[in-house]
C-alpha cells in the first residue's frame, strides 16, 4: 500500500470511528440498545484498525502521522479507556453509556478536525484547543442528558475547558516567525552590459483567439496564444521588451527554468514590480543554458498563464539539424491546445520533439510508432539515455521534456492524454495501457558532485485552515503556514543545499525553485538510480517523501513555490533568500 | 433559548441555501479555477460549521427533547463530511490529474451529502419551531400550559 493510499484510508477509518461513537451516544440515548453497541462496535473496531494505519504512517515518516500520535492517540485513547469500562459493566440501561460514548465520539473528531484543518506539525495549541472542544461538547451533553455530576467533577471540567481554550487560542494566535517578503530588495541590478543580440518584444493584450475551431477570449502576448516562440543560440544576449496593453491585473514574464540573474526573473514584488496597463518592462540577459524553456507572466499567474500570457522560449547549440518540433501543451477555455498537426517526414531525418506543459496538472505524453530516446528534461541533458519503446512519460505542470529518434519509414505519432497532437501519418496505436518511464532510474548514473551540505530544509506540504486573513481560507500550506506566512530560506552564497520535500495532502503539488535547477537525490528513501536529473519542475505526489539537492550559487530572493498556479495564489509559495 | 434555537436554524438553513448558490458560482465562473470556489470554501468551512455547532448548542441549551438534539448534533457531522469528501474526489484522479469515474462518484456524493443535510436542518427547525410555540394559536385555549414537557 503506498503512503499516500494509507492517508486516504486512515482519514476514512477516521470517519468511522467517530461516526461510530456518536452515533452509539445517539442511541443509546434514544434506548435503542441493539443499535447502540452494534455502532460501539464499529468504532471500537475503527479505533483498532486506526493504529495499524497510524503505525504504518509513522514508519513513512513522522511528518505523516506526529498530530495522529500526538493529538488522537491520547484522544482515542482517552476514549476507548472512558467509553470501554462503563459498557463492560453493561449497564441495564443503556441510556447510562450515552454520556461516555458521546464524549469518546467528541473525542475522536476533535482529533480528526485537528488533522483536517491543521495538520503539521503538531501544535500545543491545536492539541489544547481540542481538549477544550471536547470538554465543552461532552458539559452541554451532560446537561441535554439530565445528567448530574458532582459539584467537583463540573467545577474541574470547567476550569480544565477554560484553561485549555486560554492557553490554546493564545499559542494559536500568537503570531508566528514569519517576516514578510521585502519588497523589490534584491541584488543591485547586475544588468549585463553586452549588446543585445537578440531582440523581441511581448505586448500583452486581452484577444480574441481561436481554440479548437472556437473563438475564445484570452490574454495574449502579440495577439497570439501561446505568444511567439523566442528562440535563441547559446552565448546570444536576449533583450525582451514587455508591454502591456490592457491587462489590468498587471503582466511579467517569469523564464521558468532558465536561471537568469534575480532582477530578470520576473516575480512581481520580489524582483520587479508588475508592469500595469501602458507600461513597459525591459528584461536583458545571456542566454547560457542550452535546451527547452517556456516563458509566462507571474503577475496574477494563476489566471494569467491559464488565459494565455506564456511561450516558448527554446535555446540551440547551433544552427538547428533535422526536425525539431515544440510542443507546448495547454488548456485554454476547455479546449486542448496545440491544434494536431500532420506532417511529412523523409525517413532517417533525426527529429526532436520539445515536450512542454504549460498547464496547472500533470499531462501524459506517449511517442507511438517508433522507438525514442528521452535526450534532455527541464533542459538539461540526460547522461546515457537508452532506447525506449511503447513508454508513456508524465509531465509534471511546468516541466519539459525532449524525445528524440530517427523518422522511420512508417508513421510515428505523439498523443497527450491519448489525444494524437503531432504525426507523421495515421498511427491507430492505443497508448493507454503503456507503462510510465521512471526517469529516476532511466539513463547512466554519475556520481553527486557534493560530498557536503551546509543547509537542510523541510518542506511539508498539506491543507490547512488560514485565519490570519480578513476572509478565512482553507489554504494550501508548507509546514502549517500559508503566504506570506511562511518562514523565509535564508543560504549563503556557495552552500550546498538540502531540500526534503514531503507530501502529506490528498493532491499533487508540481514544487518549483526559481533560479535554479536542484538534483534529485532520493525519492521515498530511495536513492536516483539514473542519471543525474536536474530538475524545476516534479510532481510530488501524495504521500511522496522527495530529497533534492543544488548549490546556491544564484543570489537573490527566489519564489520557491508549487506549480500548482491555483495551490501556489491558495498559499503554497515561500521565498528563498540569500544573507 | 427556544427562541434562539429557531433563529439560529434558520440561518442555518439560509447559509446552506447560499452555499448551494456559491456552488452554481463556481461552476460557472470563467476562467474556471479553483479560486472560483474561495467563497463556496469559505462559507463551507467557516460559516456553516459554526451556524451548524450553535444549533446544536442551543438545541442542548433549550433542553429540547433528546431526539431534537440529536437531529440537531448530526448535520455537524454532516458538515464536517463535506470539505473531506470534496478533498477525497480530487484526490481520486488518474496520473495526469484526470477525473476517473470513482472520483466523480465521489464527487457527487458530496452534493447529494449536501442534500441530506439540508433535509435534517429544515427537520431541525419544524421541531424547533413547534418547540417554541407549541401549539397553533387556535388551539391554545384547549391546551393547559402545564401539560408542555419540561
Ligand atoms: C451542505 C452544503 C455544502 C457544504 C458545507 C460544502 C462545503 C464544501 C467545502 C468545505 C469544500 C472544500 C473547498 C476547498 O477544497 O477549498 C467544497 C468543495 C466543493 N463543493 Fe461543496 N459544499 C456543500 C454543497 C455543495 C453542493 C450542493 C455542490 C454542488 C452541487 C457543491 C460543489 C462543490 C464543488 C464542485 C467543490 C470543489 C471545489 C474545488 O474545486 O475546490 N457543494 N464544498
Ligand atoms: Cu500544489
Amino acid at each position: 500500500m503506498t503512503t499516500g493510499s494509507l492517508l486516504v484510508a486512515d482519514l476514512v477509518i477516521a470517519v468511522l470511528a467517530t461516526a461510530g461513537w456518536l452515533g452509539g451516544g445517539a442511541a443509546s440515548a434514544a434506548r435503542r440498545r441493539p443499535l447502540a453497541l452494534g455502532l460501539t462496535a464499529v468504532a471500537l473496531l475503527a479505533t483498532l484498525a486506526r493504529a495499524i494505519t497510524i503505525t504504518a504512517l509513522a514508519r513513512a515518516g513522522w511528518w505523516f502521522a506526529a498530530e495522529k500520535i500526538l493529538i488522537a492517540g491520547p484522544l482515542s485513547l482517552a476514549a476507548v479507556g472512558v467509553a470501554g469500562p462503563r459498557l463492560l459493566r453493561a449497564p441495564g440501561d443503556i441510556r447510562a453509556v450515552a454520556l461516555p460514548l458521546l464524549f469518546a465520539g467528541y473525542a475522536t473528531s476533535s482529533a480528526l478536525l485537528v488533522t483536517i484543518l491543521h495538520g503539521y506539525p503538531a501544535s500545543a495549541g491545536a492539541g489544547l484547543l481540542a481538549v477544550a472542544g471536547v470538554v465543552a461538547a461532552t458539559a452541554i451533553s451532560a446537561r441535554a442528558l439530565g445528567a448530574r455530576p458532582s459539584r467537583t467533577v463540573s467545577r474541574v471540567a470547567l476550569v480544565v475547558a477554560v484553561a485549555a481554550l486560554l492557553t490554546g487560542t493564545g499559542l494559536t494566535v500568537a503570531p508566528g516567525a514569519a517576516p514578510a517578503v521585502p519588497h523589490g530588495h534584491g541584488p543591485p541590478a547586475a544588468r549585463i552590459a553586452d549588446e543585445p543580440t537578440r531582440r523581441f518584444t511581448l505586448t500583452a493584450g486581452t484577444a480574441t483567439v481561436d481554440a479548437g475551431g472556437r473563438n475564445v477570449a484570452a490574454w495574449a502576448f502579440n495577439g497570439q496564444v501561446p505568444g511567439p516562440e523566442l528562440t535563441a543560440t547559446v552565448g546570444d544576449v536576449l533583450e525582451v521588451t514587455l508591454r502591456n496593453r490592457d491587462i489590468e491585473r498587471g503582466v511579467t514574464v517569469h523564464w521558468h527554468g532558465y536561471d537568469v540573474p534575480n532582477d530578470q526573473d520576473g516575480v512581481p514584488g520580489v524582483t520587479q514590480a508588475a508592469v500595469r496597463p501602458g507600461q513597459e518592462f525591459v528584461y536583458r540577459f545571456r542566454a547560457d543554458q542550452v535546451g527547452t524553456y517556456w516563458y509566462h507572466t507571474h503577475s496574477a499567474s494563476d489566471v494569467g498563464v491559464r488565459m494565455g500570457l506564456y511561450g516558448v522560449l527554446v535555446v540551440r547549440p547551433g544552427p538547428a539539424t533535422g526536425l525539431d518540433v515544440t510542443v507546448p501543451v495547454h488548456t485554454l477555455a476547455g479546449r486542448q491546445l496545440p491544434a494536431p498537426r500532420v506532417e511529412r517526414v523523409e525517413p532517417g531525418v533525426p527529429v526532436r520533439l520539445r515536450l512542454i506543459n504549460t498547464d496547472s496538472t500533470t499531462h501524459r505524453y506517449a511517442v507511438a510508432g517508433t522507438p525514442f530516446r528521452v535526450a534532455a528534461i527541464d533542459g538539461v541533458d540526460l547522461r546515457g539515455p537508452t532506447p525506449l519503446v511503447d513508454t508513456a512519460v508524465l509531465i509534471p505542470a511546468g516541466g519539459r521534456y525532449d524525445m528524440v529518434f530517427d523518422a522511420p519509414a512508417t508513421p510515428v505519432a505523439l498523443f497527450v492524454d491519448g489525444r494524437a497532437v503531432y504525426s507523421t501519418g495515421p498511427v491507430p496505436t492505443a497508448t493507454g495501457a503503456w507503462p510510465v518511464l521512471d526517469p529516476l532510474d532511466y539513463g547512466a548514473t554519475a556520481p553527486v558532485p557534493w560530498s557536503r551540505t551546509d543547509k537542510t530544509f523541510t518542506l511539508v506540504l498539506d491543507r490547512g485552515l488560514d485565519l490570519r486573513r480578513l476572509l478565512p481560507r482553507y489554504a494550501h500550506t508548507v509546514n502549517g503556514a500559508a503566504d506570506p506566512d511562511i518562514p523565509q530560506q535564508v543560504v549563503r552564497l556557495g552552500d550546498v543545499v538540502r531540500f526534503t520535500i514531503v507530501n502529506r495532502s490528498q493532491v499533487v503539488h508540481p514544487w518549483h525553485l526559481h533560479g535554479h535547477h536542484v538534483l534529485v537525490l532520493t525519492r521515498d528513501g530511495k536513492p536516483a538510480a539514473g542519471s543525474p536529473l536536474w530538475l524545476d519542475s516534479f510532481d510530488v505526489r501524495p504521500g511522496e517523501v522527495w530529497e533534492v539537492a543544488f548549490r546556491a550559487d544564484n543570489p537573490g530572493m527566489w519564489a520557491n513555490h508549487c506549480h500548482n498556479l491555483a495551490h501556489a495564489d491558495a498559499g503554497m509559495t515561500l521565498h528563498l533568500m540569500y544573507s | 433559548m427556544r427562541k434562539a434555537l429557531v433563529v439560529v436554524s434558520a440561518l442555518l438553513l439560509v447559509a446552506f441555501a447560499v452555499q448551494f448558490v456559491l456552488a452554481a458560482v463556481g461552476g460557472f465562473t470563467r476562467p474556471a479555477g479553483e479560486d472560483a470556489y474561495a467563497l463556496h470554501s469559505v462559507n463551507g468551512m467557516a460559516i456553516i460549521p459554526i451556524l451548524t455547532l450553535l444549533t446544536a448548542v442551543f438545541a442542548a441549551l433549550a433542553k429540547a427533547p433528546g431526539k431534537l438534539i440529536g437531529l440537531a448534533i448530526l448535520p455537524i457531522g454532516l458538515v464536517l463530511l463535506q470539505p473531506l469528501i470534496a478533498m477525497l474526489a480530487e484526490a481520486s484522479t488518474d496520473a495526469s490529474g484526470v477525473s476517473t469515474p470513482l472520483g466523480l462518484t465521489i464527487g457527487g456524493l458530496h452534493a447529494l451529502n449536501g442534500i441530506i443535510a439540508v433535509h435534517v436542518v429544515v427537520g431541525v427547525h419544524r421541531a424547533a419551531r413547534e418547540l417554541a410555540d407549541p401549539v397553533p394559536a387556535d388551539a391554545a385555549r384547549l391546551v393547559t400550559r402545564e401539560g408542555e414537557p419540561a
